[in-house]
C-alpha cells in the first residue's frame, strides 16, 4: 500500500511535472510508458513505434541510438530532431538510459528529451548576426578609404577649374598634382581591395611553417634597418610541416610586420625599436607572434571614452584593409588572431592555429584524378 | 569684407593633404582665412593659440584622433563655443554614413556637433552651413 503510494506520488509530482518529455521503449521499439509532457509534445502514443511517434516515419531510424543502447547498455546523448504535433520541427536533447535487472538483458531504453529548438533558433540568428557583422566591418573599411580617395579627387578638380577659371597656372598645377595622387592611391586601393575580395579559398600545402617568417623577414630587413628598427626572429626549430596556404600566411606576416614598423615610426618617444617575429608550437597549436615596442595602441582611451569601431589610423598609412585581410585569412586556417598592447609601450599580435582545423591539403593532381569517377 | 581684419579664421583639421588643400582653397575663394593642423594635437595647439572662429575636423588620424580632439575642444570652458563641423569619411556598419554623426551626438559628455557632412561633401550645402554658423 505505501510502496502504491509512493509511486503515485513519483508519477504526479515528478514524473509527470519535469519539463522534459520522457518515454520509456520497448526492445520492439514500442513507447510503452511515458509522462504528461511526452503526450502534449509528441501526441497519442500508446504501443506505438518510437520512428513514428518521434519522426512520423514508417521504418526504424538509420543510425538508431535506441539500438545501440539496447546493445551495448552505455547511456547516450544525443541532439536529434522530430516532428511534434503541431507538424513543426522541433530540436531535441535526448538522454537514452537503458532499465537493466542484474542479470537480465536490458528489456527497456528510458528516453529524456528536452526542446531546444529556441536555443537552436538562437545559435542560427547569431551565426547570421556575426556574419552581417562582418559585411558591414569590410564594407565600412572600404567605404572609408574610398570616400577620402573620392573627396581628394573632387578638391583637385576644383583647383583645375578655379584655376582655369581664373588663368590662375600655379593653382592647376597644384589640382592636377591632386588628382594624380588621388588617381595612384585608388590603384593601390583597387589592388589591395582584389587581394580581400577575391575569397580566396585557401590552398593548402605542406609546408615548413617557419619558411614563411624567413621570407617575411627578408623582405623588410631593409626598410626596417633604413628606419633604425631592429627586426629579430625567434623560431622554434623543428616544428613538424604544416598544411599551410604559404601565400595567404605570408600576407598575414607581412601585414603584421609592416603595421609593427609603423606603430614605431609613429612613436613619440625615440628608444632602441624591436621588431620581434616568432613562431611556437604549443599542444598542437602553432603560434605565429609579432611583437613591437612601438606607440601601443590608446586602446584603453578609445574603450572608455568613446566607441571600439573607429579607426583611428591615418589614411595615409594604407586602407584599413590590412588586418581584415589577416583575420579572414587566419579564419580560412580554423585559427584565430589576438592582440594586447599598451599606449606608449608597443603591441603584440597573436596568430593562433590550432593543427587539427587547418584546412586539408590540396592532393596531388595524379591523385586527384584516381578519386574522380569515371564518366 | 576681405580684409585679413574682418575675414573669418577657420581652422582644418585633416590628415589627408588633398583634402586640406582642398578646403583651403575653398574656405579662401569665399573670404575665410585658413589655418590646418593634420592631427587632434597640433590641432588644439592652435585651437588655443589662435582662437580660430571654426573648425572643419576629421575623424580617423594618427596620434590623437578626432574623437578626443573634439571631446577635449568641447570640455575645455575656453574653447567650448568655438562651432565645431565634422567632415569625416567615417562609415557605419552596413555604409550608414551618418553612423559617426548619431554616436557622437549621443554622448553624455559632449553635446552634438555643429555641424556634421559625410566625405566626399556637397559644397554649397557646407558652406551654406559655415556661413551660418559665422553670421
Amino acid at each position: 500500500m505505501e510502496a502504491e503510494e509512493i509511486h503515485d506520488w513519483l508519477r504526479a509530482n515528478l514524473f509527470d511535472a519535469v519539463p522534459m518529455a520522457i518515454g520509456v521503449i520497448s526492445r520492439d521499439f514500442r513507447v510503452v510508458e511515458a509522462n504528461r509532457r511526452f503526450e502534449q509534445t509528441y501526441g497519442p502514443w500508446k504501443g506505438r513505434p518510437c520512428h513514428e511517434v518521434y519522426k512520423g516515419r514508417k521504418e526504424r531510424c538509420a543510425h538508431c541510438a535506441a539500438v545501440e543502447t539496447f546493445a551495448d547498455g552505455r547511456i547516450r546523448i544525443r541532439e536529434e530532431e522530430g516532428i511534434v504535433r503541431k507538424g513543426s520541427q522541433s530540436h531535441y536533447l535526448v538522454h537514452m538510459v537503458p532499465i537493466v535487472r542484474p542479470g537480465d538483458e536490458i528489456r527497456y531504453v528510458i528516453e529524456m528529451s528536452t526542446d531546444i529548438t529556441l536555443v537552436k533558433q538562437l545559435e542560427r540568428e547569431k551565426r547570421e548576426a556575426e556574419r552581417l557583422a562582418a559585411v558591414g566591418e569590410t564594407v565600412a573599411g572600404i567605404a572609408h578609404g574610398i570616400k577620402n580617395v573620392l573627396m581628394g579627387l573632387e578638391g583637385g578638380m576644383y583647383a583645375v577649374n578655379t584655376g582655369i577659371a581664373q588663368g590662375d597656372d600655379e593653382r592647376i598645377a597644384r589640382g592636377w598634382a591632386m588628382l594624380e595622387e588621388n588617381v595612384t592611391r585608388i590603384s593601390q586601393f583597387v589592388k589591395e581591395f582584389l587581394d580581400f575580395a577575391k575569397g580566396r579559398v585557401a590552398h593548402a600545402r605542406l609546408i615548413d611553417p617557419n619558411e614563411p617568417v624567413r621570407k617575411v623577414v627578408q623582405m623588410f630587413a631593409e626598410q626596417a634597418a633604413r628606419a633604425g628598427i631592429r627586426l629579430e626572429v625567434d623560431l622554434q626549430e623543428g616544428i613538424a610541416p604544416a598544411p599551410l596556404d604559404e601565400e595567404g600566411i605570408h600576407t598575414c606576416l607581412a601585414n603584421l610586420v609592416s603595421n609593427a614598423i609603423d606603430a614605431c615610426l609613429l612613436s613619440e618617444q625615440r628608444r632602441n625599436f624591436v621588431v620581434t617575429v616568432s613562431t611556437r608550437e604549443r599542444d598542437g597549436v602553432l603560434v605565429y607572434e609579432v611583437v613591437d615596442n612601438g606607440q601601443g595602441m590608446d586602446y584603453e582611451i578609445s574603450k572608455q571614452v568613446f566607441s571600439k569601431f573607429f579607426t583611428t589610423k591615418g589614411s595615409d598609412r594604407g586602407t584599413g584593409l590590412g588586418l581584415l585581410t589577416t583575420k579572414k585569412i587566419v579564419h580560412q586556417h580554423g585559427g584565430r588572431i589576438s592582440f594586447a598592447s599598451k599606449p606608449g609601450q608597443g603591441s603584440s599580435f597573436r596568430i593562433e592555429l590550432p593543427r587539427a582545423d587547418l584546412p586539408c591539403p590540396d592532393r596531388a593532381p595524379a591523385e586527384q584524378r584516381r578519386t574522380e569517377p569515371n564518366p | 569684407m576681405s580684409t585679413s581684419q574682418q575675414a573669418k579664421k577657420i581652422l582644418i583639421v585633416d590628415d589627408e593633404p588633398s583634402v586640406v588643400s582642398y578646403l583651403e582653397m575653398l574656405f579662401c575663394d569665399n573670404g575665410y582665412q585658413t589655418i590646418s593642423a593634420a592631427d587632434g594635437k597640433e590641432a588644439l595647439e592652435l585651437m588655443r593659440r589662435e582662437k580660430p572662429d571654426l573648425v572643419t575636423l576629421d575623424i580617423s588620424m594618427p596620434e590623437a584622433s578626432g574623437t578626443r580632439f573634439y571631446k577635449e575642444v568641447k570640455t575645455d570652458p575656453q574653447l567650448a563655443s568655438i562651432p565645431v563641423v565634422i567632415i569625416t569619411a567615417v562609415t557605419g556598419y552596413g555604409g550608414d554614413p551618418y553612423a559617426y554623426q548619431k554616436f557622437i551626438s549621443h554622448r553624455r559628455i559632449v553635446p552634438p556637433p555643429e555641424g556634421f557632412f559625410p566625405k566626399p561633401i556637397q559644397r554649397e550645402e557646407l558652406l551654406e552651413a559655415i556661413r551660418k554658423l559665422l553670421d
